[in-house]
Parts: C-alpha cells; sequence; structure tokens
C-alpha cells in the first residue's frame, strides 16, 4: 500500500480532453514543491470525448492519478460527491477541469488552511469571462446568497477550494448544492476563510453554463436558507412565511373596523384568503417538524458538530 | 459507448454480493393475474428457445392471489420440469410490481426476463434481446410492431407513449409491453412498486442504465378492446404526473412546485394588480364587482401554498439525502497498489 496522501485533489472532468495533461503537470508540480504527498482524483462525469482514455493514460504513467468513471452524465455535484467519497487526504482541494483555475494556488489554499480553517474558497477576483453573461449574474447571486446565507463568500461559483477531509465526508451533497457548501457547512460550526486566486481565461473547449443558471440559482437560495440555518427548526422557518400573510389579515381586519359597510364581501374573501396561507405555513411547519424528528437527521447533525470541533486532525 | 482499453483491470463499481446466488444464466418472471393464464404455453416456448440457446434457465410463476385452473397448470409444469419451475404465490392480488420483487428474491438467473402469462411476442425474439444484453446493454425491452390489436387499443397506447415521450423525453414505444429482459443490477438499484412496473425502463435508463428497445412480433394481444374503465384514464395519467416527478425532480422537489407556485403567483400577481390599477386611475369601479379580484387572489394564494409543498418536499430529501445516492460509479481505477506497467492498446 502507498501511504495515505496528505492531499486529495478533486477534479470533476467533461469532455477536457486537451485539459488533462497540462492539469497534471501542473498540480504535480504545485503540490511536489510542497513537499506533500498527494493523490489527483479525476472524476469523468461521462465525457464523450477521449477524456477517460487521456485520464487512464495519465495513471498508467502516475499511480496517484485516480479515475472514476460514471456510468451517465450526472453532474458537477455529483462527480464531486463520488470524488470525496474517494478521497484520502487530510485536505481535499476541488477544482475544475477547464484549467480555469490554476494549480499554482493550491499551496496558498493549503497554508491558509493551516491557519485553522476548515473551508477555503477561491476567489476569483479577476474573471477572465465575459461580463454580461457571466460575471454580472455571478456577481448579482454572490451578493444575494452572501446575504441570504450570512457566509460572506465573494465567490460561491469558483470550484477552487480547499476542504478539511472529515468536514466533506460528513456531507451528503446532492442537487446542485456544491456551490453552496461553505454556507451550509457554517450551519454546523465550520471557520471559513476565502483567498484571491488566479483565474486564466479559457483554452479549450466550451464553457458549459449558460444565464438560465442564475435562475435556478435563485430558487436554490430558498433551499439552502432552509437546510443551512433551519433543518433543525423548520417551524421557524416556515414561521417566516407565515407572517406576512398573518400581517396581511390582519391588516384587512383593521381596514374594515372604521368602515365596515364598504365591499363587505371583499373584504371577507380577502381575509380569508390571507389566513389560509397563514394558517398553512404553520401546518407545513409542523409537518416538516414531524419529518425532521423520525428521520434521525438532528442527532447525526450532533454528532457531525463534535466531529468538527477542534482538537482536529493534523494537516 | 464501449469501454476504453485500460492497463489494469477496472473494478466494476456494482459487482454485488448477489453475484454469488446467480447460478443461472437466465431466470424467466411471469406475474399470473388470472386463472384462465396460459402459463404451459408459455413456459413451454420460452424454454424450448432458452434450451435451443444453451442457456442455463429457469422460470418463476407468482400467483398474484390466483388460484383454481391457473395453479393446476403450474403443478403440472413443476412436476413436468422439476425444480426448473419454481412457485410462489400471494394470497391477495398485489400487482406485477411486488410480483417482480417476489421473484428477484429466488430467481438465481443474471438476467431476467418478464412475459406476460399469455405468448404475447414470438418466442424466437429472446434470441436478440439476449443478444442485446450480451452486447453492453443493461435492459431490452419488447416493442410490439405491427400490433395485432384492435385499432381504438393501438391509438390509445400509442397515444400514452407519445405523452410519455413528449413530457419526460425518453425514446419508449411501447412501455405497456411487459415483455423485457434486464440484468438483476437492475433491480437491485431501480425501486420498483406500485405501477412502477410500468414504467421500469424510464426509471432505469435514468439511473444511467443502458435500455434499448427492440422491434418484436407481436403475435396476440390480451385484455380488453374498446375504452377502459374512467378509472383506468385517471390512473394512467396520474402515474405519468408522477414519474415525471419522480424521475426528474426526485432531489430538487421546490425546482418543481417552485416553478408551477412563482407561475400561478405570477399569474395571480399581475391580475391582481391590474385590476387595482384600474379601480384606481381608470374607471373607479368598486373591486368586489369584480370576480376577478377573487380569483386573482387565490390565483396568487394558491401559487405561494404549492412554493410551500416545494419546501416540505426539500426538507424531505435533506433528512433523506444519505439514501439516495445522485450518481453511479460505473467503473473506477483508484487502488493504491504497486505500479503494474502495462502495455496498453
Amino acid at each position: 500500500m502507498a501511504p495515505v496522501p496528505d492531499i486529495s485533489v478533486v477534479v470533476p472532468v467533461y469532455n477536457e480532453e486537451d485539459s488533462l495533461a497540462i492539469l497534471y503537470q501542473e498540480v504535480r508540480d504545485a503540490i511536489d514543491a510542497m513537499g506533500a504527498r498527494w493523490e489527483l482524483i479525476l472524476v469523468d462525469d461521462h465525457s464523450r470525448d477521449t477524456s477517460l482514455a487521456r485520464m487512464l493514460d495519465l495513471r498508467s504513467r502516475d499511480r496517484r492519478v485516480k479515475v472514476l468513471h460514471f456510468r451517465k452524465n450526472f453532474g458537477q455535484t455529483a462527480a464531486l460527491s463520488a470524488g470525496f467519497e474517494a478521497a484520502r487526504g487530510a485536505i481535499v482541494i476541488t477544482m475544475d477541469g477547464d484549467l480555469q483555475n490554476d494549480p499554482a494556488d493550491i499551496p496558498r489554499l493549503v497554508a491558509k488552511m493551516r491557519e485553522g480553517f476548515d473551508i477555503v474558497a477561491g476567489w476569483r477576483k479577476n474573471r477572465q469571462d465575459g461580463f454580461v453573461l457571466r460575471r454580472l449574474p455571478s456577481k448579482v447571486a454572490n451578493r444575494l446568497i452572501a446575504w441570504v446565507t450570512d457566509t460572506p463568500i465573494h465567490d460561491t461559483g469558483c470550484t477552487l477550494k480547499a476542504f478539511r477531509r472529515q468536514l466533506v465526508k460528513n456531507l451528503s451533497l446532492y442537487a446542485e448544492q456544491h456551490r453552496f457548501l461553505p454556507a451550509m457547512s457554517r450551519g454546523s460550526g465550520a471557520q471559513v476563510a476565502e483567498i484571491v486566486v488566479h483565474h486564466r481565461a479559457r483554452r479549450f473547449g466550451q464553457s458549459k453554463y449558460g444565464l438560465e443558471r442564475a435562475l435556478r440559482v435563485l430558487l436554490d437560495l430558498f433551499v439552502i436558507k432552509l437546510i443551512s440555518q433551519f433543518a433543525h427548526r423548520p417551524l421557524h422557518y416556515f414561521g417566516l412565511f407565515s407572517l406576512p400573510f398573518a400581517g396581511l389579515a390582519l391588516a384587512v381586519l383593521a381596514a374594515v373596523a372604521d368602515d365596515a359597510a364598504s365591499w363587505p364581501l371583499l373584504v371577507f374573501s380577502a381575509f380569508i384568503l390571507f389566513l389560509l396561507p397563514a394558517v398553512h405555513f404553520i401546518l407545513l411547519g409542523l409537518l416538516s417538524e414531524l419529518i425532521v424528528m423520525a428521520s434521525g437527521v438532528h442527532k447525526r447533525s450532533v454528532l457531525d458538530r463534535l466531529v468538527n470541533r477542534r482538537p482536529q486532525e493534523a494537516l | 459507448m464501449s469501454p476504453v482499453s485500460a492497463p489494469e483491470r477496472p473494478v466494476r463499481a456494482e459487482e454485488s454480493a448477489a453475484a454469488a446466488r446467480e447460478t443461472l444464466d437466465v431466470t424467466l418472471v411471469v406475474p399470473i393475474e388470472t386463472v384462465d393464464a396460459e402459463i404451459d404455453q408459455v413456459v413451454e416456448a420460452i424454454g424450448a428457445q432458452f434450451e435451443r440457446l444453451r442457456k442455463g434457465w429457469e422460470c418463476v410463476l407468482v400467483y398474484d392471489g390466483v388460484r383454481g385452473a391457473a395453479w393446476q397448470k403450474g403443478q403440472a409444469l413443476a412436476a413436468r420440469y422439476g425444480s426448473r419451475v419454481k412457485i410462489v404465490g400471494f394470497e391477495k392480488p398485489f400487482g406485477e410490481s411486488v410480483c417482480l420483487s417476489a421473484a428477484n428474491e429466488i430467481a438465481l438467473g443474471k438476467v431476467l426476463v418478464t412475459s406476460p402469462q399469455y405468448v404475447q411476442i414470438d418466442p424466437i425474439e429472446i434470441e436478440h434481446m439476449l443478444a442485446t444484453l450480451e452486447a453492453g446493454a443493461d435492459m431490452t425491452v419488447a416493442w410490439r410492431k405491427p400490433r395485432v390489436d384492435p385499432w381504438l387499443n393501438r391509438l390509445q397506447s400509442a397515444s400514452f407513449n407519445w405523452l410519455m415521450r413528449k413530457i419526460n423525453g425518453g425514446k419508449f414505444h411501447d412501455l405497456n409491453c411487459y415483455f423485457r429482459a434486464f440484468r438483476r443490477q437492475v433491480l437491485a438499484e431501480v425501486a420498483v412498486y406500485g405501477d412502477m412496473y410500468r414504467f421500469l425502463p424510464l426509471i432505469a435508463q435514468r439511473q444511467g442504465f443502458r435500455v434499448v428497445e427492440l422491434e418484436v412480433r407481436h403475435l396476440k394481444e390480451w385484455g380488453k378492446a374498446g375504452f377502459f374503465g374512467v378509472g383506468v384514464y385517471v390512473r394512467r395519467f396520474l402515474d405519468v404526473v408522477g414519474v415525471v416527478f419522480l424521475t426528474r425532480f426526485t432531489l430538487k422537489p421546490l425546482r418543481f412546485f417552485g416553478s408551477v407556485g412563482m407561475l400561478l403567483s405570477l399569474v395571480g400577481g399581475s391580475l391582481l394588480t391590474y385590476l387595482v390599477v384600474k379601480r384606481k386611475w381608470i374607471d373607479g369601479q368598486g373591486l368586489s364587482e369584480s370576480p376577478a379580484f377573487t380569483l386573482a387572489l387565490m390565483l396568487f394564494v394558491l401559487g405561494v401554498q404549492v412554493i410551500g409543498f416545494g419546501l416540505v418536499g426539500e426538507i424531505i430529501i435533506y433528512t433523506q439525502a444519505r439514501n439516495l445516492r445522485e450518481y453511479r460509479i460505473d467503473r473506477r481505477w483508484d487502488d493504491d497498489g504497486p505500479d503494474e506497467p502495462h502495455a496498453h492498446a
């Protein structure tokens, strides 16, 4: 058995045949210079080009390269999730396969981790993408995410991040949650830091994201807020939705108090209609409490929090 | 996609412990729904094909709450074929999905072939279906073409399949034909319950299995000609909605409920705004005169409530996320053994 690596680099790969060799070389040079043991986990998200053959080629030359091949295209979150599961290093670093992240930033991420953080996120301060289609929506989305989740991160979309292994081993990722990892982990007490990283223009291949993604991120925000801060007290979350409707119902009542004769039917129906969701949300909140209680997830989460407490394993 | 030649043997991620139990090539599974089932013909015809193809085979007859003549036939088959024919039965009908699960519990075949309780498809097609599996598919499903049943049934079936293709993006033309062959692995990963038997190919494909549809010769069709009861259409419609939801939004319920809810709220909200603006600045007509006002409010509120359901869905998914793995690893090369320099093609 080869020794357990210090650093696991997880890279989701989808149609990156031109980038892989360079990526490998850069990762190797960057981490070897630190004198650390490492592994590079390439997760092939069912690429349609020759990516898999290139990966296996790399592995045949260097066994520190690990290759996972998906049965079909499952998306970036799934790829990261699979990579996390396979990772054995105390520090897990995630990055894109398209060379836009610079492996030369890895030593700085690791140094920051050794200051005692649980997550270090990259911030592409000088993004090399189009402004209208990529940078502007991203900026708006990031502000929104930071505000909603109360996590001061400028660039949630940057894949280049470093995690303490214990932390990612305790996560179950699904849907498109990878971008919200810092926000979600903060809910369980993780220390999150951010450093500026290089960002390079695309050299090969096609950009895989578009504008419509921003809309989905918006819906996801509701979910992230719910899961990162209210997963164990959903009634409070639903209460937040209930409140404005209860307020509206009361306002209708107040309005009618001095003018009872005018449009009584209308007032009545408006009152009922506002009262309905107010009650509805409370009921949904209770239902959610039941689901959380029955699932036992609250117990598990206490364990997660204990695991995440220091003293940590040495990095 | 053909596998890439590798410098080492990849670890098939899904070589299950059950493999030890799979001592035969193929198990024929026949759910029996009525007393007049022609299972003797089915077992004879398909068994003969297995013999011809030199497959180690067995047959599991699952009596779905059925006894009588069908049961006698089964006993006769068991006497004739010995341990090749296994019989299980329920005291009351539970449906095809449960039958399949029961058969899966005792089957010894590496591949399962399901067939209706009469010879619906030319048995010779078995050869093609098994060959397709051997060529790398995980599941082959039959497409009766051309069909021999009355035009009204064909039309209904065609519309149903067309609708499924449009809504769900699958590519299947004959989900109602239960003549199928698949690897055991499919059942290990795809939950089959309720009416999911029908949609097994769709769900399997969604999980990343390679599902191939083969045109087969249709011999005869049982069952009612003409229209079905209203209940059948209602159930079928609900199934479609359920399958679309489960295959596309399982892990992101708010995407589904949120989109529907936002649409409703948006329509209600715009109507509301229009009415208020109209009253205030245009004609001063009282809002209570307008039923549209109540409609607008109700749409808005309904939309909000739909979003609420999506949030509860998210809670459910969050609490169960550990049981719902989103990805399937096909092959992995990640062991740490010493370097084995191999020439690779």
